[in-house]
């Protein structure tokens, strides 16, 4: 039945209509064809349709390619223009938390209470990570253990059990927090007190933000205190353990001169109108 | 000769009249194409067969565009128009291309 109805197609690629027409005009009128006169032009006629059609419609077809490019260039300089507009919002939003900083210690160095006041901020802005901090303290590297010698680099199965994951440096960190540490960085990413380390697929994430191997904290504190509290701490032994059957690399060295960046600024999340009372309100707001 | 002439006019002047197509009737353009394109070889082969009609090929021209953009606008209207397109598509070219070798053979006597 299929095989038939292909042959049908292909074998009847003319309109037997014209076969039949033809035979009926031989009929009518055996010495040939008399009327071509009007006919010619119909066709004349259905031919310029045709044509019409084909016109139109390439026509339609090159607008609409030409169109989807010129919507495609519109949406990559409308994404253009709203990245210049980031950048210029960003740096005036840098500009007026400076001034409002500024503003901020002019009205209040004036009084005894309001230097207490600065004070309180300039503990809370360090303990949040918001200043950026240098002094000497404790270098600790974690990384990746070597492929074996014989792993295929391509095709060969890396189960990622050699890799450092968030664990591990969640260990490393909270044991220099532990330790005393007045600042930590995981490979120049400032930590807060809300910054999470966090593992996605296999990057490890700090505050959202990808760190690659090797991974280098730098916890600014006095370093004799920090090295002897840090090798005491539980979890550094937890550590060893880890990298030793794993065969990750676990240094730490002690620093002279670490420098650790400023944090991104946290959102505010609660404020309260001023009462007067700028040591409470200050202590209200540093938790965020 | 006239009816080249004829297919070179309507050429030009839907390239040069720009006509704005209603957006539902332009999915059907391209099948519509295809269809004339078929009426249009089969005329030029019956031409040479010496069997051409006028009155056959109108018929077969313009109910063929219909039909095609009918097959398709009800495919659309079951949510099987794509599928539909194509059966259009590959009926009528296996016409067109037997018409095509017709005229070949015709032309070049091969």
């Amino acid at each position: 039945m299929g095989a038939s109805l292909l042959d049908q197609v292909l074998a009847e690629t003319l309109d037997p209509a014209y076969a039949r027409a033809a035979q009926a005009r031989a009929a009518r009128d055996p010495s040939g064809d008399g009327r071509r006169g009007p006919g010619a032009v119909v066709v004349a006629v259905t031919m310029a349709a045709a044509g019409l059609l084909v016109g139109v419609t390439y026509d339609q077809a090159a607008s609409g390619a030409a169109g989807r490019e010129e919507v495609r260039g519109a949406l990559v300089e409308d994404i253009g223009t709203q990245s210049d507009t980031i950048e210029g919002l960003s740096a005036e939003l840098e500009d007026l938390r400076a001034r409002v900083a500024d503003a901020r210690e002019d009205a209040l160095a004036a009084s005894t209470v309001g230097q207490r006041a600065i004070d309180d901020l300039d503990a809370a802005e360090l303990a949040a990570g918001l200043v950026a901090v240098s002094g000497p303290g404790l270098l600790v590297t974690l990384a990746d253990a070597e492929p074996d010698a014989d792993a295929d680099p391509v095709g060969g199965t890396d189960d990622g059990s050699g890799d450092v994951r968030d664990g591990d440096l969640q260990l490393v960190v909270n044991a220099l927090w532990a330790a005393g540490a007045e600042a930590v960085s995981i490979n120049g990413q400032r930590l807060g007190p809300t910054t999470a380390i966090r593992f996605a697929g296999e990057a490890v994430l700090v505050d959202f933000r990808p760190v690659t191997n090797p991974y280098q904290i730098s916890a600014v504190g006095d370093p004799d205190e920090l090295r002897s509290r840090f090798l005491a701490s539980p979890e550094v032994n937890a550590l060893a353990v880890i990298s030793e059957s794993f065969g990750l690399l676990f240094e730490f060295a002690q620093e002279d001169e670490l420098s650790v960046p400023a944090g991104g600024v946290p959102e505010l999340r609660s404020a309260a109108p001023f009462t007067g009372q700028p040591a409470e309100a200050a202590a209200g707001d540093s938790g965020g | 000769m006239i009816p080249v002439i004829g297919l070179a006019v309507g050429i030009a002047l839907g390239l040069v009249l720009d006509p704005t197509v209603p957006l539902w009737l332009q999915p059907y353009l391209p099948i519509a194409v295809v269809a004339a394109l078929d009426a249009a070889f089969g005329g030029a082969r019956a031409r040479l067969d010496g069997i051409f009609d006028a009155k056959v090929f109108v018929i077969s021209f313009v109910s063929n565009v219909v039909v095609a953009a009918l097959i398709v606008f009800l495919g659309d209207q079951l949510g099987v128009g794509a599928q539909l397109s194509t059966a259009v598509v590959v009926v009528l070219g296996i016409r067109i291309f037997g018409n095509a070798a017709a005229i070949r053979r015709h032309l070049f006597r091969a």
